[in-house]
């Protein structure tokens, strides 16, 4: 997709958000986005939606936009690459600002990981799972304190606790891997 | 029992307690990407894992009338976006009316449960349950990274939005909502104004709940939010009788001539009352006013909203007569045998 403005270069920036309801979208290459930026064409402030609005409304309408600010988007635009499941391509889910299916999140983990992290603080889930990965976490959280373990008696020269932890560990480690299989 | 028919704990401040939690089923697309094979698919998935008891009512949600629609909205069972959407959707109740689960709102699945006044742990408990049950069904999407993977990434993570209803006219009149606001957001929540049509804040009525979603646990996400409005209670508290001691016949004055525009106005709109039920309701905080509840005022509130009257009566049609039945469902709540224990 080429540049907007110059209709020379590729377009790397794209700039999506919506003024009372008017939608404006801009695709942009490097230069012409950093361009429009100096002369305060997109420089809007994120959309805080106005206090007194609906409950639960204006939410989505925040974070859409805050899904295409182009500095959230980045250079990549994986062109090429579509969701295995959905079909979506990234330029779809920047545009929606909304991800097209579950699989979404894993094909484009990397396009994705820097605005997840820049709307909550974090990149890690902490808390519930359903029970089908329950089993799963629990056994990573076994193997992580084995191995912290293992570490421990060794600088504490304990070779006898830390050989018994690694055969626990080993053993563990032997049950997964058929399971996988 | 429904939040607006029982008291619960610091009823003169909070609302009711609400929690929120959304799900998806794997494998299938969200939004405009479903066709509506797919979308039937989903709601008999849900409506089949919550099947095996008597406690959950079903309803096609796309066969209701836009009055039945918007007022389940007015009643807080369900979001805007799902009462004024359009397609296959479908809306699975608890019978008691403390559980709502939408499915087919913006995500495959949101839980949402209600409960009166202060009881947040209540709400998370009962909306656990329901994900539970759910979660022994069906496949749930989720990542060991990403947590609950969700349509809009901001609810990635827990998929839980917790929040507070909470009456707050003492911190309202003292003009610290900006800066309430500002503090509110620099530690992950978010405050929102609950007015009418119209929406002027007259109703005092604001709705804080938590942002962030991923890296925090259900259990600190709750915790968190209870600690703050725990604190915001006792302010809010504060700026009431201060309020009243700066001049206390004023105030009263003000909060009696609503009480007795309740008792005897013939035409009330949605924005009168929503001024009325905010006077009223502190003048009952202050003990100005005795011979009425918050809860029941909360329930006129409810009953009082534009559809919710259209359902609930009959020959209901033009903003005249929606006026009128406004005044005398404010009138025949206000006379009614007290609801629930203060
Ligand atoms: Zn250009
Ligand atoms: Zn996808």
């Amino acid at each position: 997709m080429l540049c907007e403005r110059c209709k020379k270069n590729n377009a790397t920036v794209f700039y999506r958000e919506s003024i009372n309801g008017k939608e404006r979208s801009l695709s942009l290459c490097e230069e012409c986005a950093e361009k429009a930026r100096k002369n305060g064409e997109l420089e809007t402030e994120f959309p805080v939606d106005g206090f007194f609005t609906k409950p639960l409304m204006g939410v989505d309408k925040l974070f859409g936009s805050l899904f295409g600010f182009p500095q959230l988007v980045g250079q990549t635009t994986s062109d090429g690459k579509k969701c295995p499941l959905c079909g979506a391509t990234f330029r779809d889910l920047m545009a929606e600002g909304k991800a097209g299916c579950p699989e979404c999140y894993k094909t484009f983990s990397d396009e994705l990981s820097s605005t997840i992290s820049r709307i909550h603080g974090a990149t890690t889930h902490t808390g519930g799972a359903p029970s089908r990965f329950k089993a799963g976490r629990d056994l990573k959280q076994k193997i992580r304190s084995l191995e912290k373990g293992i570490k421990t008696a060794v600088e504490e020269e304990n070779y006898e606790e830390a050989a018994r932890l690694r055969d626990e560990l080993r053993a563990i480690r032997a049950e997964k891997g058929d399971e996988e299989k | 029992m429904k939040w607006y028919e029982s008291c619960g704990k610091d009823r003169d401040v909070i609302v009711s307690s609400r929690v929120r939690l959304a799900r998806n089923i794997v494998d299938y697309p969200f939004g405009d990407r479903l066709d509506d094979a797919s979308k039937k698919e989903i709601i008999a998935k849900v409506k089949d894992a919550l099947a095996d008891g008597k406690e959950y009512v079903f309803r096609d949600f796309a066969s209701l009338s836009e009055t039945e629609r918007i007022a389940a909205e007015e009643e807080h069972a369900v979001s805007p976006e799902f009462a004024r959407g359009s397609g296959p959707r479908a809306l699975i109740e608890s019978a008691d009316g403390t559980a709502f689960i939408m499915i087919l709102e913006e995500d495959h699945i949101r839980i949402q449960t209600i409960t009166p006044g202060f009881s947040l742990d209540e709400a998370f408990d009962k909306a656990r349950e329901i994900d539970g049950k759910l979660d022994s069904k069906l496949n749930i999407a989720y990542d060991e990274k990403l947590g609950y993977l969700t349509h809009c990434p901001t609810n990635l993570g827990t998929g839980m939005r917790a929040s507070v209803m909470m009456f707050l006219p003492g911190i309202a009149h003292s003009g610290d909502l900006r800066s309430l606001q500002n503090q509110l957001g620099k530690i992950g929540l978010t405050i929102r104004g609950m007015a009418g049509e119209g929406s002027s804040a007259d109703g005092c009525l604001f709705q804080i709940s938590n942002q962030v979603t991923l890296g925090v646990s259900e259990e600190e996400t709750v915790a968190k939010l209870v600690q703050i409005t725990e604190r915001l209670i006792e302010q809010e508290r504060t700026l009431r009788r201060k309020m009243y001691e700066a001049d206390r016949e004023a105030l009263t004055d003000r909060i009696m001539r609503s009480y007795g525009v309740m008792l005897y106005a013939t035409l009330v709109d949605t924005q009168e009352l929503f001024r009325l039920y905010s006077d009223v309701r502190l003048g009952v905080s202050l003990g100005v006013i005795d011979c009425v509840t918050a809860e029941r005022l909360d329930r006129i509130l409810v009953k009082c909203m534009p559809a919710v009257l259209i359902r609930d009566n009959d020959g209901v049609r033009d903003a005249r007569s929606r006026d009128r039945a406004r005044a005398e469902t404010i009138r025949r709540l206000l006379s009614g045998a007290p609801e629930g224990k203060k």
